[in-house]
């Protein structure tokens, strides 16, 4: 088999992501997606923090560090002054809506056209596992072991839906990134609707920037680390739980970019 | 008025991008960008945006600092105070920008009359782990127009934030300036985040996880700030032997006084510095070398006297103007008697 290197990602770059998060999974639909619409050598990627700061040593294209939730500032400032670059961050659940969220409404609300991809694994991960704004309640974290009491910490926050109050943003989804596990008599296989789906998705929000407008897709994704879960069981859990908190769906396409056939 | 007088001096020269959230008393700089935006005055002045708080706007700069654009703001105390988060960030990042400051009366809300209180903080603890920006202390409009200037080019040539430290009273006042000398500035930006565009890509970054790797970054900062020159005035120094140490509008005020001592037979001189950050503290120590009483003025409880004492290593008087008093001539000629 012939294996095509991506010219976005750094040759050689080594996965130092934990066994079965799907950051990874996320990193290289953006490579592959920048590819296919032919604008690796203008994107400009803004860092975060949390686990998705790691981004920077796989992707291939220019990059801005940005305090802690800031990403959509800073992409909002490079994009005033660089209309013509595409401007990106993975941003997780922690930095984008604990922290950043202000951040985040004002440049979904302007509709600056940049994309934000936002991975929802439910906890702060690169921390060790604490309570996230998206942790479900009951669930057992670092800051919560006797599980979220929604009484004192509110329920999740569903971020997807809260952005659809503004006029501003033209793409809203949220898509399942972890694969489904379909158990067999000796084994266990992995589904690939979700991949397909969450490639599409990467490059309907790249496609909807370019048309000029604010893209956002939530990715539910796993953290089996922090969950405590074998890998398996955190997929499960993903489809179980996540989704029903977290509903997938198309929130808004305002240029109509998913029916479009690249 | 200053504060028209800098919002042009910025347009003149170079400014591509405003980014700002009002603050009193620095809000007429914004609203005089924003006509001067809306006239086209300079084609290069592409963007003006108010954005949603101060910790936006510091990353709004980072942002557009960091794609090699002149991007500035306007701020007070409680703003640059959110702001401390980027500045560490675009410290260590080695992101060009410019901040100017118009000191309000502080801690907390305060007031909005002049003080030089944030002094300590912009020279000293201007965001977490060391991060520090140059300061520039204007005594003029005229100077605080070319302080502007000097800036952007400074910002460019050391990719450092810059901050411009004035107060209520250089902001509201009126004098008449020469805006002709101000020649657009030319910044280099082939180190900048643009997108690759067929070469190799373009990492602005400030995390660096390995100790080793991160003391060389570290070290290479240190050996860039050393570079940078320290600037200072003199006013009748030299045989000086009652020395005045002041900056900004409490430096206007030491001359008047040092000349109406000389008039009454004490000779007395102004040591004024330009940069507050690097400290002019050689230069201090010729100023001073000849003096016997040395008094540091300050619209605050004291807080260059200490960087003054460090240098001059003996004991400094002080005369300070609190909770936005403006500085009074009469008070610091009583203190010499």
């Amino acid at each position: 088999m012939q294996v095509k290197q991506l010219s976005a990602v750094i040759p050689g770059a080594v996965n130092t992501y934990c066994p079965g998060c799907e950051h990874g999974l996320l990193l290289k639909f953006i490579a592959m997606a920048l590819e296919e619409l032919g604008v690796t050598e203008k994107a400009i990627m803004v860092g975060s923090v949390g686990c998705s700061t790691l981004a920077f040593k796989f992707l291939n294209v220019d990059y801005v560090q940005a305090p802690h939730g800031r990403a959509p500032a800073i992409m909002t400032g490079i994009k005033e002054v660089e209309p013509g670059a595409i401007v990106f961050a993975v941003q997780g659940d922690g930095d984008a809506l604990s922290i950043g969220l202000q951040e985040l409404i004002h440049a979904a609300n302007r509709g600056i056209p940049i994309t934000v991809f936002m991975y929802n694994n439910m906890v702060f991960g690169m921390t060790g596992g604490q309570m996230a704004p998206t942790t479900p309640e009951g669930m057992v974290t670092t800051t919560t072991p006797f599980g979220r009491n929604t009484k004192a910490s509110g329920p999740p926050i569903n971020s997807c839906e809260l952005l659809s109050c503004l006029s501003g943003p033209s793409y809203i989804r949220r898509v399942i990134i972890a694969p489904k596990p379909i158990q067999l008599k000796d084994r266990v296989m992995y589904s690939s609707k979700e991949a397909n789906e969450s490639y599409r998705a990467v490059v309907s929000a790249l496609k909807t920037q370019m048309m000029g407008g604010f893209s956002y897709v939530e990715f539910l994704g796993t953290c089996n680390v922090n969950w405590k879960m074998s890998i398996t069981d955190s997929k499960k859990y993903a489809h179980e739980v996540s989704a029903k908190v977290f509903p997938p769906r198309l929130f808004r396409d305002r240029f109509g970019v998913d029916s479009i056939e690249s | 008025m200053g504060a028209e007088a800098i919002a042009e001096a910025a347009v003149d020269a170079g400014l591509e991008a405003y980014f700002g959230y009002p603050i009193t008393p620095s809000s007429e700089i914004m609203e005089n960008l924003a006509l001067l935006y809306a006239s086209h005055r300079n084609d290069k002045f592409k963007v003006y945006f108010q954005s949603a708080s101060e910790v936006e706007s510091i990353n709004l700069l980072m942002g557009a600092g960091a794609a090699g654009h002149i991007a500035m703001t306007a701020t007070s105390g409680p703003g640059l105070s959110l702001m401390a988060e980027g500045i560490s960030y675009a410290y260590t990042s080695e992101i060009p920008l410019v901040i100017v400051n118009v000191n309000r009366g502080g801690p907390g809300l305060g007031n909005v009359a002049p003080e030089q209180s944030d002094y300590l903080f912009v020279t000293k603890s201007l965001g977490h782990g060391g991060s520090k920006a140059i300061v520039l202390a204007p005594s003029s409009i005229q100077e605080a127009m070319n302080q502007v200037r000097m800036a952007f080019e400074l910002s460019f040539k050391f990719r450092i934030p810059v901050i411009i430290l004035t107060d209520a009273i250089i902001i509201h006042m009126l004098e008449s300036v020469d805006q002709d000398h101000l020649l657009p500035v030319s910044v280099d930006s082939g180190w900048s985040a643009r997108g690759r565009s067929g070469g190799e890509r373009h990492l602005i970054n400030s995390i660096y996880l390995e100790p080793d790797e991160f003391r060389k970054i570290k070290v290479k900062l240190e050996e860039k700030w050393k570079a940078i020159e320290p600037l200072s005035d003199c006013f009748m120094c030299d045989d000086a032997e009652t020395l005045f140490v002041a900056y900004g509008i409490s430096a206007r005020i030491a001359m008047e006084a040092a000349t109406e001592l000389r008039e009454k037979g004490i000779r007395a001189g102004v040591f004024r510095p330009i940069t507050l950050n690097p400290f002019p503290g050689k230069m201090l120590m010729d100023a001073a070398s000849n003096s016997s009483r040395i008094i540091a003025i300050e619209m605050n409880e004291g807080q260059m006297v200490h960087d003054v004492q460090y240098w001059v290593r003996r004991d400094v008087e002080l005369v300070p103007f609190i909770g936005g008093i403006y500085p009074d001539t009469e008070e610091v000629i009583e203190k010499c008697k």
